[in-house]
């Protein structure tokens, strides 16, 4: 994994100290940050959804935090997922990768980056975006050859 | 290093600041409307050297603290060698910092196996070790979280475990926390704002 790159910046660095948060409700996909922001499993299209689902539970269950990335294209770098408010354990959310899902929770803005803790998944849609009918599977060697024949 | 990669324009807006998209609700019964800070505490752990290390670094530099395990073939494998770089650009701005990783596998990570472990791939590491119960005491302080997922065939635990950089300051007090997935340029900008803003 360590040859893989990110890049994930915009503003400038602020040392902003325990910000406000602003309860939210919220729908969107539980993404795999790492493959969404580097690129390099391709474009963010195509590291959403059904084609990406076996590296999103790969990734989780690696230790990589998850996303929510909502319709419009903002991620929130999800904190903590239905459990006690003040954690951040980058738990893993296996159950529900690739999931749309809606959250009722807290947002926050720090670093310049967006935050959320989950209180609460008021729905699971399962996974909504169909995108290996136009990308198959990403990355291809997520099935092994002889599993795909 | 590897490559950069370039930042398309999805990227950017997914990071955009904007919280529009979103629906504020009524205020109403969650406790804590401020970005956790709770991270940290008093602990007494030993280093790979064999010494006894607490919360506050001896030389009172800003801490990186990240928990994982040597033998890790994931995300320890990207987070360590950033840690390193991370701490070895902000010193060439003559910021120091002290980068460590908490080990969450006591039975491999030893005073004896973690050094030379971290040096092959993240030199400048400390690795701070001790007794299962006092790691989960420390885990406990950065509400961490560590699950056992299988045995290996040729044997050792696959753990997975938060994987967030915690950002300290000289005497243990929480500053920030970094995603792992964040750019080593990006985590030098945010520690090196902190750095500054500290007395």
């Amino acid at each position: 994994m360590r040859h893989i790159l990110f890049i994930a910046a915009l503003a400038l660095p602020q040392a902003g100290l325990a910000a406000s948060g602003e309860r939210i409700q919220v729908t969107g996909e539980v993404i795999d940050t790492w493959c969404y922001f580097s690129g390099v499993m391709g474009p963010t299209d195509a590291v959403v959804g059904s084609a990406h689902h076996t590296c999103a539970l790969w990734c989780s269950a690696g230790g990589i935090p998850v996303g929510l990335l909502t319709e419009e294209g903002t991620v929130y770098m999800v904190l903590k997922m239905e459990a006690d408010p003040a954690s951040a354990g980058g738990d893993t959310n296996l159950h529900i990768a690739s999931h749309t899902i809606t959250a009722d929770g807290m947002a926050y803005e720090r670093d310049g980056l967006n935050y959320l803790i989950v209180e609460t998944i008021t729905a699971d849609q399962d996974i909504v975006e169909q995108t290996h009918d136009d990308f198959g599977v990403i990355p291809g060697f997520a099935i092994p050859e002889e599993a795909a024949q | 290093m590897p490559p950069s990669l370039p930042i398309g324009s999805d990227v950017l807006r997914a990071l955009a600041l904007t919280l529009a998209v979103a629906t504020p609700l009524a205020a109403a019964d969650l406790p804590d409307s401020l970005f956790p800070t709770n991270f940290g505490g008093a602990y007494a752990l030993t280093d790979h050297h064999g010494a006894i290390r607490t919360e506050a670094d001896p030389d009172g530099h800003l801490q990186l603290i990240f928990f994982g395990y040597a033998n890790c073939e994931a995300i320890c494998t990207v987070a360590l060698p950033i840690m390193s770089e991370v701490s070895a650009s902000l010193s060439d701005q003559g910021i120091q910092t002290t980068p460590l990783v908490i080990t969450v596998d006591p039975t491999r990570d030893t005073v004896e196996t973690m050094g030379p472990a971290l040096a092959s791939y993240a030199p400048g590491l400390t690795g701070l070790t001790g007794s299962e119960a006092d790691l989960a005491e420390v885990r406990a302080l950065f509400h961490v979280e560590r699950t056992a997922l299988f045995e290996e065939p040729l044997g050792g635990t696959v753990y997975t475990h938060g994987s967030h950089i915690y950002v300290m300051d000289g005497a243990g007090g929480f500053l920030t926390l970094l995603p792992p997935i964040l750019s080593t340029e990006r985590m030098v900008e945010i520690v090196a704002g902190y750095a500054q803003s500290l007395p």
